[in-house]
């Protein structure tokens, strides 16, 4: 394999030392400490939430008739929209055989995988008896009884299941070698037991590499288009349903390229602190976040063109109750919700035209930040515009959030940032075998 | 005979059973050291409790009480023999047997029907026989089950609030009658209208024997019950001036049922013009609304006889407003003999006059069935407070009323009278200030009889045992008058000594007499019309000119309007009632002061914004609501909230502090004041325009309204036609938007009440909602109801999206909730274009009380939290008929099933039927060319389907 633009000029040992000495020698900072302790606080108060949810009911929400869908949908859509990116940038680039994604991959993955657990939290306790969400699972029953196979919700059921299994492994599979170097530099006998059983018995021989580098090439070439897939199956979530601004065949790519356009945010989100914290400057360069700035532009044109679309085919085809709902959504209560979507996701990434921008990490980190909100923000708004004003005017109602929904909303935030804390702690935040080959490769090419 | 075994000497001792002393005496015959000895023979568990409790003795208790526990909402048939109706195909069922009896509501008289599963009242039904309500129903008769079971209602006598028995009252009320001596001066009674015949006897048998007794009458919301008692079947015209047959006035189901039928078809459609300032459910069913100041109305009346012929002077009037008198009078004149002129109770007596006088003149004997007195001879609140406050009243007895509430005077008054009892179901105000609050037993628990408006009679049945240690007015007037308290039934009986055995028998049967002499001493009749017609009395151009000056444009004036639930506040313990919509304002739990569109935005005023209104030096802080139809300087207060009791309590405003007397209807010179702040108001549904959706289809009789389907094509096969096809019309003409069938559904289907702030959240629970939407200007605007149960979709959008098929269609067209198998996603609601789903958000049913668990339909599942519920078309009576023809191996029969919303429905609006049965009502109303689909370009196919509603103008009306 020839990978083209290898981004650093460490050596292989260095980068191993590097790398492992993160996990093994590099002390927590002050800030680690403050951040993981406002973290905890976060996912406490989430964990707080949960309890007197199962308690009282999901009726502690602002949910209501006819929003009967609010903060814990557009919750659940918005994380797993973030976890796409580290699929992305893991194995798209992977197979397209893009050499820079080596310095990202590592936690953008793990952000996926935690992005995926946060997002699955949603869909489980939004129910009104989560204790009986198994039963969208097909297993043999008593009763005969099995999930009923035209609702989008068991298709997403099984792409989400999919999804999560095919990214972990994925995840994992290509931890091992690196799992392996730091057992092999661990000092302590603890660390050498835990990464010893991480790594499973790694050896790094010709062989073991050789079928290691079939398996990422296998789960990479099924986790693609299982990331189209569960994508699109959120999308038909809303899109099975016939109400106005739900009932849109542009729904599926649509949401593919906002979860890669959010994920792409959050990517940047996590790799400027990271490398400042950790001095990666020459392993996540400024070309790193040039080029996530170009995909966040890419895809958020792409983003913007569904917002488009979805107005002009409504008015195009003059569906009374569709152009109402554009009405509403532009004009009616929830208006300025549609209007800061525009102006976070549509107008704030003009800025990444300009060169200097993409390579400003502060700039960089502001209009990603406005990205994950705006995008957050956009699913709310489709969920709530559509229902807040349907077919009936009678039933046409307002959704108002309680605290509840706020703690959830900020303990998966939380949970999400825990998560992220212990892995930068525990695991190489970049892939050890992957920047060794790039060093050794340009050894071997050097003049 | 000398008594044979310890257990028979033990019950020698004891007072005879049905006493509800039993246990009591128990207790004490074992404290009676003479006694004890025969309690321990007969039963010495008893008897070794009682002086030391051990352990085992403890654990004993423990169980036992456990086991009582469970007992605590059961109680046993009542005493004395009540005859039940025979079942529709002939049998009577035990264990769901019906009995007729009758109820006194706000102000009505219904005869009602109730249904009791193993014993329990579970549902009422309006009683066909019964002339007020042929079978239909109003939201108060419906909630009356609740008002039975409900268990905030008062359980025993207390005196000075601590618990006290009937034995020491009976020992206060002995000493209250040696004091009364021969003359009884210083004893006043107060209760409301005496509707009851034997009542009526025992306060002229009391009066008698206490010369110097005297009873007054309170009836706060009554006004001048409707002098009037009208067919509207029979009249073509009607011109109601502030008066509101179809919701307020005595008799008011039936009424509605007869307005209804006199409009059932295009060409034979009646008229109704409302001339009203505040609108009521008359004038938004009206074909013509005029909103007009309270103060006007008398110019509008005297200008009207006027244009028929009446020798009145007119007082100035502008030309826009001749030329719509002009247009009534045509019409009238038009239909003489087939019109009906009608005046309000908060109209003054020379409007009623003039009315009086119109009908004459028009040759109205048809549609004026009746006219009552205008002169009531009850003595007035009023007079009560004078002498109570000049030391004249030693001893009050105050029946089933709460003056403390009601009266804002009364409290004062209170303090200078000796001796205060009190008898209601609730520990209300008035129970927390007199010396004695006695419970009194609820309508279902006890003998009595009443008597409607125009002279219907009906004997009150009791169909269970007490649950409360409660009695009736009746046994507190026997107390009064003699000591012991005669037999309950006896007491009846004895009323009406005109039935013979086979008569009462048929009397209890039928639950209405076949012809009723008003008895002697009930409720006054005197005809006081014998003066010329033309010329009515009470010389009314003085009256109404001295009116007309009165009035002063821009000036607002304030109108005092009871509850159209709560009455004057006597219902505001019914949690159904607090939370169905009020049909005018779809409010719940809480009040507000009505004002109109100009007035709001003159003011700059929103719904919900605080004002304070100030009238007479007093005033009440209120949030307003904008009331299309309401006349521009008018602002309606409702009676009925502002409680310091019970579960009402902190909700709305009292508007009896601004009140006068009982008499005041609307006073001038109202200062409104917006202040700085919101209240929550809890409303129903937002939005009343349409748009140019096509929702509610109107027309008129020349241009009926468009019916027909095109059923679009669709991917999906046909659904599988069953034995039966299921389906619902609704004629959107006949609905009034009196919401009884969505109180019906609740007490049939279980469906909890939510409560205010979940209310305000859209989370209320009933299935079936009557939507209203207005058309024309927001100052007198047409009104249109529109019930919405589920639709019963055959391509049912609900089912394709659940993830476990909770929701699912059967054979017959049922599309059925699986409470078992729903999780909770919600996607089904969010997919209904009908929004007829409910989710159980929080734990909504109160599963603690026992009592509300002996008041549940036992064929119904009560929901917990976290599931999807919805209207399941009454499947519970759906698969009861099918088990009785399955046993007779026979089609179910047409109309041996109806939904319950069908039964309560007071104008018939609610077919249900077999759509497979061509000669079924539901399919003749499907074959009507007014039938049409709701939202029919989804493609749903719905089951339950609408008749488009029509309204009548006159061509010679002017619209402003």
């Amino acid at each position: 394999m020839t990978d083209r633009e290898p981004a650093h000029f460490a050596t292989p040992a260095e980068v191993t030392d590097i790398v492992t000495g993160l996990v093994l020698v590099h002390r927590a900072g002050l800030r680690w400490k403050l951040a993981f302790g406002a973290a905890a606080l976060l996912t406490a108060l989430l964990v707080v939430a949960i309890v007197v949810l199962l308690v009282r009911g999901v009726g502690i929400w602002g949910v209501s008739m006819p929003v009967a869908w609010g903060f814990a949908i557009a919750n659940y859509v918005w994380w797993i929209g973030i976890g796409m990116a580290g699929t992305f940038i893991s194995a798209a680039l992977y197979l397209t055989r893009q050499g820079w994604r080596s310095a990202l991959n590592r936690f953008a993955e793990a952000m996926t995988v935690f992005a995926l657990a946060v997002s699955s939290l949603f869909p489980i306790f939004h129910l009104g008896r989560p204790w009986f969400s198994y039963w969208l699972a097909p297993y043999p029953d008593r009763m005969g009884l099995w999930p009923q196979w035209r609702s989008a919700l068991v298709w997403d059921f099984f792409a989400i299941g999919a999804y999560v299994i095919v990214s972990v492994i994925y995840f994992y599979v290509g931890l091992i070698p690196d799992l392996a170097a730091v057992r092999d530099r661990a000092s302590s006998r603890g660390q050498q037991v835990f990464y010893g059983l991480l790594a499973i018995g790694w050896r790094g021989e010709a062989r073991q590499w050789e079928r290691h580098a079939t398996l990422v090439k296998i789960l990479a070439g099924l986790a693609v288009p299982l990331v189209f897939s569960v994508h699109s199956m959120v999308a038909l979530d809303f899109s099975e349903g016939l109400l106005p601004g739900w009932h849109s065949t542009i729904f599926p790519p649509f949401f593919v390229a906002g979860a890669l356009f959010s994920g792409a945010a959050m990517v940047i989100v996590l790799a400027v602190p990271l490398r400042k914290a950790y001095a990666l400057e020459e392993f996540i360069t400024d070309e790193h976040l040039d080029k996530l700035a170009k995909m966040m532009l890419a895809v958020g044109w792409v983003v913007t063109y569904g917002y488009a679309a979805e107005i002009f085919t409504a008015y195009v085809g003059g569906d009374p109750y569709d152009t109402a709902l554009q009405r509403h959504r532009m004009q009616g209560a929830y208006a300025w919700l549609f209007w800061a979507t525009i102006a976070c996701n549509s107008l704030s990434i003009q800025a990444l035209w300009w060169p200097r921008v993409r390579t400003s990490p502060l700039a960089l980190v502001v209009i990603a930040l406005l990205v994950l909100t705006g995008m957050w923000m956009e699913r709310f708004m489709l969920i709530v515009t559509s229902l807040y004003r349907d077919f009936l005017p009678s039933s046409w109602g307002m959704f108002h959030p309680t605290v509840w929904d706020g703690a959830f909303l900020l303990g998966s935030i939380g949970l999400f940032a825990l998560l992220f804390l212990i892995f930068v702690r525990l695991v190489p935040v970049l892939s050890i075998a992957e920047l060794r080959r790039h060093a050794a490769e340009r050894v071997d090419t050097r003049p | 005979m000398p008594p044979v075994s310890a257990l028979d000497a033990l019950r020698e001792a004891l007072p005879p059973p049905g006493s509800p002393r039993f246990w009591r005496a128990l207790d004490e015959l074992a404290d009676d050291p003479a006694r004890r000895a025969l309690v321990a023979a007969a039963w010495p568990p008893l008897a070794d409790l009682e002086p030391a409790l051990d352990r085992r003795g403890f654990l004993r208790l423990l169980g036992a009480s456990l086991a009582f526990a469970g007992l605590a909402g059961c109680s046993g048939p009542p005493p004395g023999r009540i005859v039940p109706q025979v079942g529709r195909d002939g049998r009577s069922v035990p264990h769901a047997a019906r009995y007729a009896t009758a109820l006194a509501t706000g102000g009505d008289v219904v005869g009602v029907l109730v249904e009791l599963r193993d014993g329990r009242p579970v549902k009422l039904e309006g009683n066909p026989r019964h002339p007020a309500s042929y079978g239909g129903s109003d939201p108060r008769m419906q909630a009356a089950v609740l008002d039975l079971w409900d268990p905030a209602r008062s359980d025993a006598p207390r005196r000075q609030g601590a618990p006290s028995s009937w034995a020491a009252f009976e020992g206060e009320a002995a000493a209250w009658r040696r004091r009364f001596g021969e003359r009884g001066d210083g004893l006043r009674i107060l209760s409301g209208t005496i509707a009851s015949p034997t009542l009526a006897r025992q306060r002229d048998a009391l009066l008698a024997r206490y010369p110097g007794a005297r009873w007054h009458v309170h009836d706060p919301a009554g006004g001048r019950p409707g002098r009037v008692w009208p067919d509207m079947s029979r009249a073509r015209t009607i011109v109601a001036l502030d008066a509101d047959p179809l919701g307020a006035f005595p008799g008011h189901v039936r009424h509605a049922r007869d307005f209804a039928e006199a409009r059932r078809t295009a060409d034979t459609m009646s008229r109704l013009y409302a001339i009203e300032p505040t609108p009521s459910l008359t004038g938004r069913n009206a074909d013509h609304l005029w909103p007009a100041a309270a103060t006007e109305i008398p110019k509008i009346a005297a200008a009207l006889a006027s244009a028929l012929g009446v020798a009145v002077d007119v007082p100035g009037l502008d030309a826009f407003s001749h030329g719509r008198i002009a247009a009534m009078a045509g019409d009238l004149r038009a239909n003489a003999g087939a019109s009906l002129v009608l005046a309000g109770p908060y109209q003054p007596a020379v409007v009623h006059d003039l009315v009086r006088a119109m009908n004459r003149l028009l040759g109205n004997d048809k549609t004026v069935l009746r006219e009552l007195a205008t002169q009531s001879d009850d003595e007035p609140l009023e007079d009560l407070v004078a002498d109570m406050h000049a030391g004249h009243v030693d001893t009050l007895v105050l029946l089933e009323t709460n003056p403390l509430y009601t009266a804002p005077v009364f409290a004062e008054a209170l303090r200078h009278v000796a001796h205060t009892a009190h008898l209601g179901r609730y520990r209300d105000e008035t129970a927390e200030a007199v010396q004695w609050h006695l419970p009194a037993l609820h309508p279902f628990e006890t003998w009595s009889d009443l008597l409607t408006l125009d002279g219907i009679a009906s004997i009150v049945q009791p169909v269970l045992a007490p649950l409360s240690d409660a009695r009736s007015m009746h046994d507190v007037m026997d107390l009064l008058l003699g000591g012991v308290p005669n037999d309950a039934r006896e007491r009846v009986r004895s009323t009406w000594p005109q039935l013979d055995e086979e008569a009462w028998t048929s009397a209890l049967r039928d639950g209405v007499f076949e012809s009723t002499p008003p008895p002697v001493g009930a409720r006054p009749a005197h005809d006081s019309l014998s003066r010329n017609p033309t010329r009515p009395d009470a010389s009314p151009q003085e009256a109404v000119a001295r009116r007309a000056r009165s009035y002063m444009p821009n000036a607002l004036e304030l109108l005092f309007r009871p509850d159209e639930h709560l009455w004057d506040g006597r219902h505001a313990h019914n949690a159904w009632l607090q939370e169905l919509p009020r049909p005018v304002t779809s409010l719940t739990w809480g009040n507000a002061a009505w004002i109109s569109p100009a007035l709001a935005a003159e003011r700059d005023l929103r719904d919900g914004d605080a004002v304070r209104l100030e009238a007479n030096g007093r005033h009440v802080e209120a949030p307003v609501l904008v009331v299309p139809g309401q006349a521009t300087n008018s602002v309606t207060v409702t009676l009925g909230y502002g409680r310091r009791s019970g579960i009402a309590e902190g909700l709305g405003y009292d508007a009896y502090t601004l009140r006068d007397s009982d008499d005041t209807w609307h006073i001038g010179g109202l200062v409104l004041t917006k202040l700085d702040r919101r209240d929550m108001l809890a409303s129903t549904q937002a939005q009343q325009d349409m748009g140019r959706r096509d929702i509610v289809r109107t027309g008129t009789p020349a241009h009926p309204p468009k019916g027909g389907s095109t059923v679009p094509s669709s991917l999906y096969p046909d659904v599988a036609h069953g034995e039966y096809r299921w389906a619902m019309s609704i004629d959107l003409n006949a609905c009034i938007g009196c919401n009884a069938c969505t109180i019906a559904c609740q007490a049939e289907n279980n469906i909890p009440v939510v409560g205010k702030e979940e209310v305000a959240r859209g989370r209320r629970m009933h299935w079936i909602r009557v939507d209203r939407y207005h058309e024309g200007s927001p100052a007198a605007p047409l009104t249109y109801h529109q019930p919405v149960p589920c639709m019963h979709c055959e391509h049912a959008p609900c089912e394709v999206v659940c993830p476990v098929e909770a929701t699912v269609h059967d054979s017959e067209g049922l599309n059925l909730q699986v409470y078992n198998r729903c999780v909770g996603t919600r996607f089904c609601s969010n997919n209904c274009p009908y929004k007829v789903r409910r989710f159980n958000f929080l734990q909504y049913a109160d599963l603690a009380s026992e009592s509300l668990k002996a008041m549940r339909n036992p064929d119904v599942t009560v929901r917990s939290r976290g599931v999807m519920e919805k209207c399941t078309y009454c499947v519970q009576r759906i698969e009861r008929a099918h088990i009785a023809a399955d046993r007779d191996s026979r089609r179910i029969a047409e109309n041996e099933v109806t939904t319950a919303c069908q039964d309560a429905c007071p104008t018939r609006a609610i077919v249900f039927g077999d759509l497979g049965d061509e000669a079924s009502a539901v399919a003749k109303a499907n074959r009507s060319t007014r039938r049409y689909v709701l939202l029919e370009e989804l493609n749903t196919r719905p089951r339950t389907t609408y008749l488009g509603a029509l309204r009548n103008p006159n061509p010679a009306w002017g619209e402003s």
